[in-house]
């Protein structure tokens, strides 16, 4: 990882609901040009810790700890006036949900050229042109068209390159994509993440990447941070995590993809037993529970990240019995 | 879009031909008129003369079509207890009942609206805790008794505004808060759920992540989407705004169709009764083809699709 000269830096987000630690210390960077993938299943923190670095986190959700640095400045110390600021311009977020994330009564036009004029005191024309130019870049045919349509008239992949081209109108240097992907067909993925791709490439822009998905990661990402039950397991350049995984959680997890070469009707490879919910956090690591590898010391002392080597961190007691697992998910 | 409209004016005069039926239905069903219009000592045979006068004795299919064909002419028969033309009389007094109406329209939309904004982003709030308890009272309240009280307090006692009649604006105020005070909560409290619906979606976090405050998510984007359920709370309450001049017109003395409707079913007018139903009859029918045109210019999904 490119530690030298990051973008971005999350330091130490802790997250509180309800008295849990939903998030705990998470701390990650993303240099210019990368991305950076967050992984983990359903309500391991992944998305909270998003909406943590656009300051948008729900009013349940609150931020006891942590730094969220764009280069000099701490986002997480702004108040809310000076981060309407940065929202959309320096930093941006698309989601889940494209066609929900879209006011179905305005049009795709001026919902572009509002983002725009948000930040930047121009005309309507101008704010309209700036649009255009937008969804040339983002690759919609006819623009001029497109842009007096309503979210409705457009399809999910469509409704998701108009979100791009809302998060990137401002030019930010970080995006956010929470699971950008994950309610569009596969042949529109493909075309979702090759626009993701280039335009890392042609702006620079850093991104954070949240998803479940591997191939995804394995796709796209630069650098992968395994998150399980609101902490960071494993955090690798990519070659390094699929090849190498130094928790078990992370070994368990990719061995549960499923493989071409697999006998035809073989059982899929599961991890035993359920994510612990915030309430039964212990003082250890949180996977110990469900892992082949615990001992005494797993249920009562959390693990740092312990550093491997070339940007490759884990947080598990028994790097060095790493082998067992490979043992075990075979 | 011109077929949406097509269909929507279909709709409203199958839906108005439907009422001219059931009116007719129902005013055959509650008896013979002729019995209330002769003397008490009338023999079988004055009576029979006059059924016969009055087209009471022919098979009831063909008064339908007569009355059928003396709507469409506008005529709507002649007032057993007056003398003259009973569409005269209601349209003499529809002047008053739409004052009315519109006075109270201004109280139930000019306060329940923004009332019930208020309350849906000031969650917590002392302002919040006000308008609620005024909400709830409002609705809570029957409206002869909050007329009987507004009198009490602002005309008996403050001596502030008259107490009855219809001369002037002080005269329309309190008449106007008694009616409109319902329609007045439930607009407040549609208003309010249908705008804390919308905080719940999406788009309003997209908003937000872009930069826009959000007042301004909300003021741009959630209460045009907030509006669509509250348009036909609207078309509604107008009906039932006409419901409750009867009552409201019958405390302050107003000489609007309400007051007329009451002295009509005691004299046993029956042919302005009949009118006076079909009148409320026709303005709900209408405000509902209105509030569907509303629907189509808010919401491009109505206005495009269909």
């Amino acid at each position: 990882m490119d530690a030298a000269n990051p973008l971005l830096s999350v330091d130490r987000l802790t997250i509180d609901i309800g008295g849990a630690n939903v998030v705990d210390d998470v701390s990650f960077t993303v240099a210019p040009g990368k991305v950076m993938a967050l992984v983990g299943e359903s309500g391991c923190g992944k998305s909270l810790t998003s909406y943590a670095m656009l300051g948008l986190l729900p009013p349940a959700a609150r931020r006891t700890a942590g730094r969220i640095m764009l280069e000099n400045t701490d986002l997480a110390a702004l108040s809310e006036r000076q981060f309407r600021k940065a929202r959309g311009k320096d930093i941006s977020i698309i989601f889940q949900e494209p066609s929900a994330s879209l006011d179905p009564l305005t049009t795709v036009g001026s919902q572009i050229a509002e983002a725009y004029r948000v930040h930047h005191g121009v005309s309507k024309a101008e704010a309209y042109e700036k649009a255009r130019q937008m969804l040339v870049d983002v690759g919609i045919p006819d623009p001029t068209r497109r842009l007096d349509q309503y979210p409705f008239e457009l399809s999910g992949g469509m409704c998701q390159r108009i979100m791009i081209s809302i998060a990137l109108i401002c030019g930010p240097r970080v995006l956010v994509a929470d699971e950008p992907t994950t309610a569009l067909d596969v042949t529109i993925q493909a075309q979702i993440l090759d626009l993701m791709k280039k335009l890392v490439a042609d702006r620079g822009t850093a991104i954070v990447l949240i998803t479940h998905d591997m191939g995804v990661v394995a796709d796209i990402a630069d650098d992968v941070a395994v998150m399980y039950a609101g902490r960071i397991a494993e955090i690798a350049p990519v070659h390094d995590l699929f090849r190498q995984p130094k928790h078990p959680y992370t070994a368990l997890l990719l061995a549960s993809v499923p493989k071409l070469d697999d006998a035809p009707k073989a059982d899929l490879a599961t991890i035993e037993g359920t994510v612990p919910t915030p309430n039964e956090f212990g003082a250890g690591c949180r996977f110990t529970e469900r892992c082949p590898l615990a001992t005494d010391k797993c249920r009562t002392e959390q693990p740092p990240l312990f550093d491997c080597g070339g940007g490759h961190r884990s947080a598990c007691w028994h790097i060095d019995r790493m082998a067992e697992i490979r043992e075990v998910a075979a | 879009m011109l077929r949406y409209a097509v269909e929507r004016l279909i709709q409203a005069i199958i839906a108005i031909f439907g009422v001219l039926t059931i009116v007719f239905v129902v005013m055959h069903l509650s008896g013979d008129p002729t019995l209330l219009l002769v003397p008490q000592d009338a023999s079988a045979e004055m009576i029979a003369q006059l059924r016969s006068q009055l087209g009471f004795d022919r098979p009831i299919w063909v008064q339908y079509l007569e009355y059928l064909g003396g709507l469409a002419h506008f005529d709507f028969g002649i007032s057993v207890v007056q003398r003259v033309p009973a569409f005269d009389i209601v349209v003499s007094r529809v002047p008053y009942t739409a004052m009315l109406a519109a006075g109270a329209l201004v109280v139930a939309i000019g306060m329940g609206i923004p009332a019930g904004i208020i309350m849906a982003t000031r969650r917590g709030g002392w302002l919040e805790r006000l308008l609620t308890a005024i909400v709830v009272t409002g609705q809570s309240v029957p409206t002869f008794l909050s007329g009987i009280v507004l009198i009490f307090f602002f005309g008996v006692t403050l001596r502030w505004l008259p107490t009855s009649g219809s001369g002037d604006f002080a005269s329309l105020i309190m008449p106007s808060l008694a009616l409109g005070a319902i329609s007045m909560s439930t607009f407040a409290r549609m208003t309010r759920i249908s705008i804390i619906d919308e905080l719940g979606k999406d788009y309003v976090r997209a908003g937000r992540a872009r930069g826009l405050s959000l007042g301004s998510v909300v003021f741009r984007h959630v209460l045009r989407n907030a509006a669509i359920p509250v348009i036909t709370i609207a078309a509604l309450e107008i009906g039932n705004l006409l419901a409750g001049a009867v009552i409201v017109e019958t405390v302050f003395a107003w000489p609007g169709i309400g007051q007329l409707a009451i002295q009509s079913i005691q004299s046993r007018d029956f042919l302005v009764v009949q009118v006076i139903v079909l009148l409320i009859s026709f303005v709900y029918v209408l405000t509902s083809v209105i509030a569907d045109f509303v629907y189509a210019l808010v919401d491009p999904r109505i206005r495009l699709v269909r």
